[in-house]
């Protein structure tokens, strides 16, 4: 395997209020790979995101580029580059375009801040190609204002946004959890191409972990700033070890089991979600595949 | 068999727009029976949310029903004045609206927000408005101590319980819920619709559940149909349109698709994504 591209080193973040966001977090990113980060609200998926991305300074751990130290970075010039590198993709694609702008201005800025050497034409024509490489109709879109998009146009458009400044990491924040669920599928599947092909560290950020599956070599399920269960996507999927990720994993929606039948889930959901606040250590149960242990007697 | 609760008669509702009407709901047709869960899927556009704002009178300009009768437990819903719907929203018929956090006031306490709901139907007693509140917070699995509490110390399926309890407040015998639980992850998702099905089952209500995930609405709905470019195009029930062993299946394409969008969890073959729908 290739070296890591973003690693980061027992990442913790504590907020002022004593709330424990992150604890002691190891995660790895690869080129041309994705990593699915699974959990639900609040478990600490976004701080994660904020964290990587320098919107938030992390109370302990570190964070690494290509094996350099980026968790300090505070000159102007440093952060830039490493915002350029380290690129985010945001979940609600109404909020994240400006709506007075068109899809050409959303795209050419970019490319004007860090593209130098390219001049007016050479944009215009690298614009072109970006919305090409998202699978969108250049001509018809261009002059377009966000609100004549469709929701997946538009995660299109914020996707060659991000795109434009060639970044080695891409960070995308529950990207189709607005979308329709008729047109996630193929949205994701841009995604998991555009990784593939350029080399890109993807980290996907969901609670869908139904979805993993389509883009993530990787899974790695959080619950209350923990990982609780990580490896080979496949192998979390099929074979999950840890309580907490058998509990997402029965709760995704299947027609096969109504809810009348098979017993209920809530009555179960507060002892899992007991047990796996409790102590334990990740231990490696299979070939890249790690789950914490849990104490089974505070389930009872 | 006994009347439904709930007949939509060639429910027709357009939106006036500068160039012209669109029609956003046409000729829309079914019924709906005491204490069932029936749904409606489909897309962004497709009407489904345009449909149940017009059942219950909740339609703005500039939407308009341009034809077609709804009738509720015998009440022409279309006749009713402005007088009588105040009367008869809540009573008969409440609605739960996706996100949690703007159907409740951020600035008021819960309690507050229960008294003025009361309050706005004839129930003013301060020991009853407190009693029926704190079992209603009972009722969906929060400590009723919590009712001093602002909307934004609840978490978003706390607050999406709260509303829920809000909506059964005076016993409909309809809820619609519109994308109640889209907002929220799938452990809590599972949490919410559960406590609806049980709170269903015990207190009788029918339901009228919009979402645009098949799977979700067919593991809780006694039917299902489908909404597209403003016509129900499918109504089916759910073991009709889920495939057994990779046989079977919907038999209308459109509702066919819809399904085979929606990532199955351990997929027999690996699945690709399918290119974009192309509207038929």
């Amino acid at each position: 395997m290739t070296a890591p591209v973003l690693e980061t080193e027992k990442l913790s973040m504590v907020f002022p209020n004593g709330n424990k966001a992150l604890d002691a977090m190891d995660l790895t990113l690869h080129p041309g790979r994705a990593l699915a980060l699974v959990g639900e609200s609040g478990s600490g998926k976004s701080t994660c995101a904020k964290l990587l991305t320098h919107m938030l300074r992390p109370t302990s751990g570190r964070i690494l580029f290509q094996g350099s130290d980026v968790t300090g970075l505070s000159r102007r010039r440093e952060l830039l580059e490493y915002r350029r590198v380290v690129q985010m993709v945001f979940q609600d694609p109404f909020a994240a375009l400006n709506p007075a702008h068109t899809v050409a201005h959303h795209l050419a800025r970019p490319l004007a801040l860090h593209r130098p050497d390219l001049d007016r034409a050479g944009r215009g024509t690298e614009v072109r190609a970006l919305l090409t490489q998202v699978e969108l109709d250049a001509d018809s879109l261009l002059h377009r204002f966000p609100h004549e998009l469709s929701g997946g146009q538009r995660q299109r458009v914020n996707l060659a946004r991000a795109l434009a400044v060639n970044p080695s990491v891409i960070i995308a924040d529950e990207p189709t959890s607005m979308l329709d669920v008729s047109i996630r599928l193929s949205v994701l599947d841009t995604l998991q191409r555009l990784k593939a092909e350029r080399g890109i560290a993807l980290l996907y950020i969901t609670h869908d972990i139904a979805t993993a599956r389509y883009v993530a070599e990787e899974t790695a399920v959080l619950f209350r700033g923990r990982v609780v269960e990580s490896g080979p996507t496949a192998a979390v999927i099929d074979g999950p070890r840890h309580p907490y990720t058998r509990l997402l994993l029965s709760a995704v929606p299947d027609a096969d089991r109504p809810f009348d039948t098979g017993g209920s889930l809530i009555s179960r959901a507060d002892a899992v979600r007991r047990l796996s606040e409790g102590p334990g250590n990740l231990v490696y149960v299979g070939p890249g595949h790690k789950a914490r242990t849990v104490d089974e007697r505070v389930a009872a | 068999m006994i009347a439904p609760l709930l007949q939509v008669r060639g429910l027709t509702v357009d939106y006036a727009t500068p160039a012209g009407a669109t029609r956003a709901v046409d000729g829309v047709s079914f019924d709906l029976g005491a204490g069932e869960v029936m749904g409606l899927a489909g897309e962004s556009g497709s009407g489904k949310s345009t449909l149940a704002f017009a059942i219950a009178r909740l339609h703005r300009p500039p939407a308009y029903i341009t034809s077609g009768c709804v009738t509720l437990a015998g009440t022409d819903v279309l006749a009713l004045t402005p007088k009588d719907l105040r009367r008869w929203r809540w009573r008969e018929v409440s609605v739960v609206l996706q996100s949690a956090m703007n159907a409740l006031n951020p600035v008021l306490r819960v309690s507050d927000q229960f008294r003025d709901m009361f309050r706005a139907h004839g129930i003013t007693n301060r020991a009853e408005v407190a009693e029926r509140s704190a079992d209603l917070l009972r009722l969906v699995g929060i400590s009723p101590d919590r009712l001093r509490d602002h909307p934004h110390q609840f978490s978003g399926g706390m607050r999406q319980r709260l509303v829920i309890a809000m909506a059964l407040a005076l016993k409909p015998k309809l809820v619609i819920m519109d994308e109640p639980t889209t907002a929220l992850d799938v452990v809590v998702q599972r949490e919410i619709l559960e406590q609806v099905a049980d709170l269903r089952r015990r207190l009788g209500f029918s339901v009228l559940f919009i979402t645009h995930d098949l799977a979700l609405m067919s593991q809780f709905c006694d039917r299902v149909g489908v909404m597209l470019q403003g016509r129900l195009v499918d109504l089916t029930t759910p073991a009709a349109i889920a495939p057994k062993d990779g046989k079977g299946g919907a038999d209308h394409p459109y509702t066919r698709h819809l399904w085979d969008s929606i990532p199955p969890l351990h997929p027999a073959t690996p699945v690709r994504a399918r290119p974009d729908l192309v509207m038929p």
